[in-house]
């Protein structure tokens, strides 16, 4: 019978009551979008990282990464690489030669990270061919060709054809130098990236540096990212003499963004919710005073003050809950029209995104791991709301309340 | 005949701008089964408040209140909550019914709260309805019944518990004669039927002269105690 007088009671002020009901369904459905598009940028973010830039796994020497010096090469690279290749887990494989340098031209220089790469592996592992939005990209039939980005070749103002200098240390740390000619130039959603990388043929890069037909990393890419664990464990196992590390650790601030954005979205669901909780709270307490002669006339007849409270708790959740599933459908709807075509921010912030290496295409995601969790926060909203309301109930006296 | 409401010297006093107005003031009172009884007086006699405090709705300042040997001023809210919903029914002037519900939903819900089964609540609806003559408003919300009809479902609520007694202050005060006589029918007849003993305050000269015994209050002090029968009075008590 409560939840038959909770239900209709809701239904008394049908205007007020729909307010409260849409101001939920609005305020959760800006919640699990703000849920969704957090979830679209990260995975955009992570796939970003992982098939645009890192891989799933890298292999390196121990002392590379201290100071990348052209020595600590991967002893049997090659073989390891023709090893891995048959771990049915392992989509693809790709080896770079990898060294700091300084790219310079008749107007001026830069630091740069020199890349040297095997075009048909990179452009399986990274899309390297895709990025290229100036020139063809390797040709074959010529030499000393060089891929650089879009904002390094902003910054120094080289157009495809033109000539730059490549310098470095070699492997027995002489400073060497070469000229490549701008093949191509290529632009990814992480500008920084960009404006540090260059890309020329590991075979060059070998030559220049002197490390024959060694390499200093190999990309690994999965078919599944689920494996990546596995997969790390059993290289870990295999190569203990190497540093194998996953896109987690060769990208921390990515993986620190991912737990960021996701205690960043609650928080914000929390703050929606808890600024929804006053609107409840005084609907309610408006019923309640309406009521109060009512709420007397039970007390009279012999209702105690548990039934009364779960009565005010009914119909605080009734009003909150209602509001919910519509909430619920219309951020599954516009997040699935949005998942196929995309949310474009290209022409309201290209350049911001583009430097935190987000792309520009959002695609968001219904998150329906976390919808357990939202919807528990719309109930402990309800719980919340219905606190001083009730304690307002409680606190009448049938004699005084039925004076009213 | 057993004894239902016992009143020892209650007093009740309030405080109106820090002078202390008594609204009952050293009132014995004593009630036994099947009595039909009205309690009259001028505005501000106190037959509101000495309902209130037979019924366990407010407590006394000094003196006490037996209930079938209860002394319900020493209970604690929570058992007197208790008490009044296994022992009193309640009539109010106006506003007597959840708005919310229909009829025998308004009925049936104080028997769910004492805990009576489905079966035992509707058995008691068909005959309550039956004696209200209402049998047709079942389903019908508090809205679409008249005044008359409405105040005759709160009889049927208030009887719904089996209580020991019903309290109704002023039940005929916005009905019009016809079902104010109505009204005093069926609660005569169930105070008849069913031995159940009414305590009511009235202005409503058709509903003294129903009553077969009347106490007059003036300012919170009992004038008169006198006992009906039909019209005739016969004094029995007071003055």
């Amino acid at each position: 019978m409560l939840l038959k007088i909770s239900w209709r009671n809701i239904w008394r002020n049908k205007m007020r009551s729909l307010v409260i009901m849409l101001s939920v369904a609005i305020g959760l459905f800006a919640g699990i979008m703000v849920l969704a598009i957090y979830k679209g940028v990260m995975h955009s973010r992570i796939k970003t990282v992982i098939y645009a830039e890192t891989g799933h796994l890298q292999i390196h020497d121990t002392s590379f990464k201290k100071d990348y010096e052209p020595v600590f090469i991967i002893r049997n690279g090659l073989s390891i690489v023709h090893e891995i290749q048959k771990f049915p887990e392992i989509k693809t494989v790709a080896t770079r030669t990898v060294t700091m340098g300084m790219l310079s031209t008749t107007t001026g220089s830069s630091g740069i990270q020199i890349n040297g790469v095997v075009p048909e592996q990179e452009n399986l592992v990274s899309q390297l061919n895709q990025k290229i939005k100036e020139g063809a990209g390797f040709n074959p039939n010529k030499h000393h060709e060089v891929l650089i980005g879009k904002k390094l070749a902003n910054k120094m103002k080289l157009k495809t054809g033109n000539k730059l200098v490549l310098t470095c240390t070699d492997s027995s740390n002489n400073i060497v130098a070469s000229a490549f000619r701008v093949a191509a130039i290529y632009e990814s959603d992480n500008a920084p990236l960009d404006e540090k990388n260059v890309y020329i043929r590991q075979t060059e890069l070998n030559e220049l540096i002197g490390i024959g037909k060694e390499i200093h990393e190999i990309v690994i890419l999965l078919h599944k990212d689920e494996d990546l664990k596995m997969v790390q464990k059993k290289l870990n196992n295999q190569y203990p003499e190497y540093l194998i590390e996953n896109w987690k650790a060769i990208s921390p601030e990515t993986d620190l963004m991912v737990g960021t954005v996701d205690i960043t979205s609650y928080i914000i669901m929390a703050i929606i919710l808890f600024a929804l909780a006053f609107g409840i709270i005084n609907t309610m307490l408006m019923g309640i005073l309406e009521r109060t002669r009512e709420i007397g006339m039970m007390m009279a007849w012999g209702m105690n003050r548990i039934k009364l409270f779960i009565l005010v708790l009914l119909e605080t959740f009734f009003l909150t809950i209602t509001g919910a599933p519509i909430g619920l459908f219309l951020s599954w709807a516009v997040t699935g029209y949005y998942k196929t075509h995309g949310i474009n921010w290209s022409s309201r912030g290209k350049e911001m995104m583009s430097s935190f290496g987000f792309n520009t295409t959002i695609y968001p995601e219904f998150p329906d791991e976390k919808l357990m969790t939202t919807l528990l926060f719309v109930v402990l909203t309800a719980m919340f709301s219905c606190i001083y309301p009730a304690m307002k109930a409680l606190k009448l006296k049938p004699v005084d309340a039925l004076r009213k | 005949m057993k004894t239902v409401i016992d009143a020892h010297n209650i007093s009740k006093i309030y405080n109106k701008d820090k002078i202390p107005v008594y609204a009952i003031n050293n009132v014995h009172l004593h009630i036994e089964l099947g009595e039909f009884t009205a309690l009259v007086g001028p505005s501000g006699s106190g037959k509101t408040t000495l309902l209130n405090l037979i019924g366990g709705l407010d407590t006394p300042d000094s003196g006490k209140i037996e209930i079938n040997g209860t002394n319900i001023t020493a209970l604690r809210s929570n058992e007197l909550i208790d008490f009044r919903l296994k022992n009193i029914g309640f009539v109010f002037q106006s506003f007597n019914l959840i708005p919310v519900l229909t009829a025998q939903e308004n009925v049936s819900f104080i028997m769910e709260l004492q805990g009576m089964s489905k079966t035992e609540r509707q058995n008691r609806i068909n005959t309550l309805f039956g004696q209200i003559g209402l049998e047709d408003k079942l389903n019908s919300r508090p809205s679409q019944l008249s005044g008359g009809q409405q105040q005759r479902v709160a009889v049927a609520r208030a009887l719904a518990s089996k209580p020991q007694f019903v309290l109704a202050d002023e039940p005929t005060a916005n009905l019009d004669t016809a079902s104010a006589n109505k009204l005093m029918d069926i609660m005569a007849l169930l105070n008849k039927e069913e031995q159940m003993t009414f305590i009511f305050s009235t202005h409503d000269p058709r509903v003294i002269e129903r009553a077969r015994r009347v106490i007059t209050l003036v300012d919170g002090s009992i004038v008169s105690d006198t006992a009906q029968v039909n019209i005739h009075s016969t004094n029995v008590h007071g003055s």
